[in-house]
């Protein structure tokens, strides 16, 4: 399915519960609003405590 | 190796209260030796991390730097072969998340990380707001000259935390002392005795005997919420289970006593030391009374300017290098968040109290996996008090010298005489 088509998703940190929002990205950290989760490197990290993308889990906001 | 002068003010608990004099300290660190290790007088050696990035190194690496293994904090050498003696071996009187390590360290900590995330913490936030607005017409009544360190900043957190973890108000003051002479041990106006530390032995004694009392305190509490649980923290740490076991008495204790102490201890400091700020930056409170819009960023400013939290301590699991220094497996470190939070090379004008700082990347509240548990709930009561009393808050000035406790570890101003306006 196209990004059009699918919501836009947001991630916790479950180490310090920092929020990744899809539609907003990080453009301080390089990372474009609209950068689906997927597209994110696998060595990236969440940038409030240091814990690895793979310790994030999807929640509804 | 850091000259003894420097090395005998990083750890003299009259240097934080100065203030001044160990941001000095640690700016000459910054700058000529960031990283290297310190002798003072009655500690084992530990290597000083100054700058913000090593910090987050070693606590990005938890496996390879413990928390466990040796004292989290600053202890001298008596006390810990004291302690040791007196635990069977362990440096920890008591063993809450700062003192453990993975695997028990995620398990215990997995039992109320879900409580403590923001969209949970959502469901107090009418509640935390009505608590906050109690202690603001109180200072509107105090008719424009009070203590907001005493009055107010003690209180409100206070008040919160422990409605939250159940303990009822009548028994507030109570909780209120034992944590000031947990954490202002080596302050003579707040620790036990109210009296300078003699030696070793006098120190341990009044510290075990005030963690003594929290623990005859919250057995009581635990047997209480395991007959009768209720809506609340002390039912979910005395009736929670690691594994398919109940918590051990230790781990629940300390459970208990974190909640209670550093639960609204560092908010205090936070709240009572951003309002000082205020009051000394006259351009910083106009700047924030016209834009109600910067109190997220006041907010994250006051915590990296009182940084309450002063250091852990952390110990080498193997062999490894940083900075060029070889660091051997069980050297002991300590981590400066308040040098961290003045580090020239990440904060521009790291001196100055910018109601409007961006960004602000502070690590007042740790960082990696045993980042502060309680850092939402602490934003959101600082938030809340915030947009309550600034709207009210018309005129403020100093009406005397704020003074800072004297404590090396969770420290922060313990007088914050002020005079005001307000409607």
């Amino acid at each position: 399915m196209s990004d059009r088509k699918t919501a836009w998703r947001t991630w916790q940190c479950m180490t310090c519960g920092f929020i990744y929002d899809e539609a907003e990205g990080l453009p301080d950290e390089g990372i474009e609003p609209g950068t689906r989760w997927e597209d994110i490197p696998g060595d990236w990290i969440c940038p409030l405590c240091g814990t690895p993308k793979g310790d994030f889990e999807m929640i509804e906001i | 190796m850091i000259p003894q002068e420097i090395a005998q003010t990083i750890i003299d608990p009259k240097a934080y209260a100065d203030g001044a004099r160990v941001d000095d300290a640690f700016a000459r660190l910054r700058k000529d030796m960031p990283f290297a290790q310190a002798h003072p007088e009655g500690f084992d050696p530990f290597w000083v991390v100054t700058k913000h990035a090593d910090i987050l190194a070693v606590e990005r690496q938890n496996e390879l730097f413990h928390n466990g293994d040796r004292a989290t904090t600053l202890t001298p050498i008596e006390v810990d072969r004291k302690v040791r003696e007196m635990m069977g071996g362990s440096p920890h009187l008591v063993r809450s998340l700062v003192q453990m390590d993975n695997p028990d360290h995620f398990a215990y900590r997995k039992l109320t990380q879900s409580w403590f995330m923001p969209q949970n913490l959502k469901k107090l936030e009418a509640r935390i707001r009505e608590i906050a607005k109690g202690f603001i017409d109180r200072m509107a009544d105090m008719g424009g000259n009070c203590d907001f360190a005493r009055d107010v900043a003690f209180l409100y957190p206070l008040h919160v935390i422990m409605e939250v973890l159940g303990v009822p108000e009548s028994d507030e003051p109570r909780m209120l002392k034992l944590t000031q002479e947990l954490f202002g041990s080596a302050d003579p106006d707040l620790n036990r005795n109210r009296a300078e530390i003699a030696d070793a032995d006098a120190a341990l004694a009044q510290i075990g005997a005030t963690v003594g009392e929290f623990i005859e305190y919250f057995n009581a509490m635990t047997e209480d919420r395991r007959a009768c649980p209720r809506d609340d923290l002390a039912s979910v740490i005395a009736n929670g289970q690691i594994g398919d076991q109940p918590l051990g008495h230790l781990e629940a204790m300390s459970y208990y006593i974190i909640a209670a102490t550093a639960g609204h201890d560092t908010t205090s400091n936070t709240t009572a030391g951003g309002l000082w700020a205020l009051a000394e930056n006259p351009g910083e409170f106009a700047k924030l009374k016209s834009d109600a819009s910067l109190i997220p960023s006041y907010l994250e400013e006051s915590i990296r300017w009182v940084t309450p939290v002063k250091h852990f301590m952390r110990s080498a699991t193997a062999d490894t290098e940083m900075h060029g220094q070889k660091i051997a497996k069980g050297d002991w470190m300590m981590l400066s968040y308040p040098s961290g939070n003045r580090d020239e090379d990440v904060f521009e004008d790291p001196f100055a109290f910018r109601v409007d700082r961006s960004p602000n990347k502070h690590v007042a509240f740790g960082y990696g996996a045993h980042v502060c548990l309680g850092q939402h709930l602490g934003r959101m009561e600082m938030r809340i008090l915030w947009e309550e009393l600034l709207p009210r808050l018309e005129a403020l000035e100093l009406a005397g010298a704020p003074k800072r406790m004297e404590a090396n570890f969770v420290c922060g101003p313990k007088s914050v005489p002020i005079s005001y306006r307000m409607h």
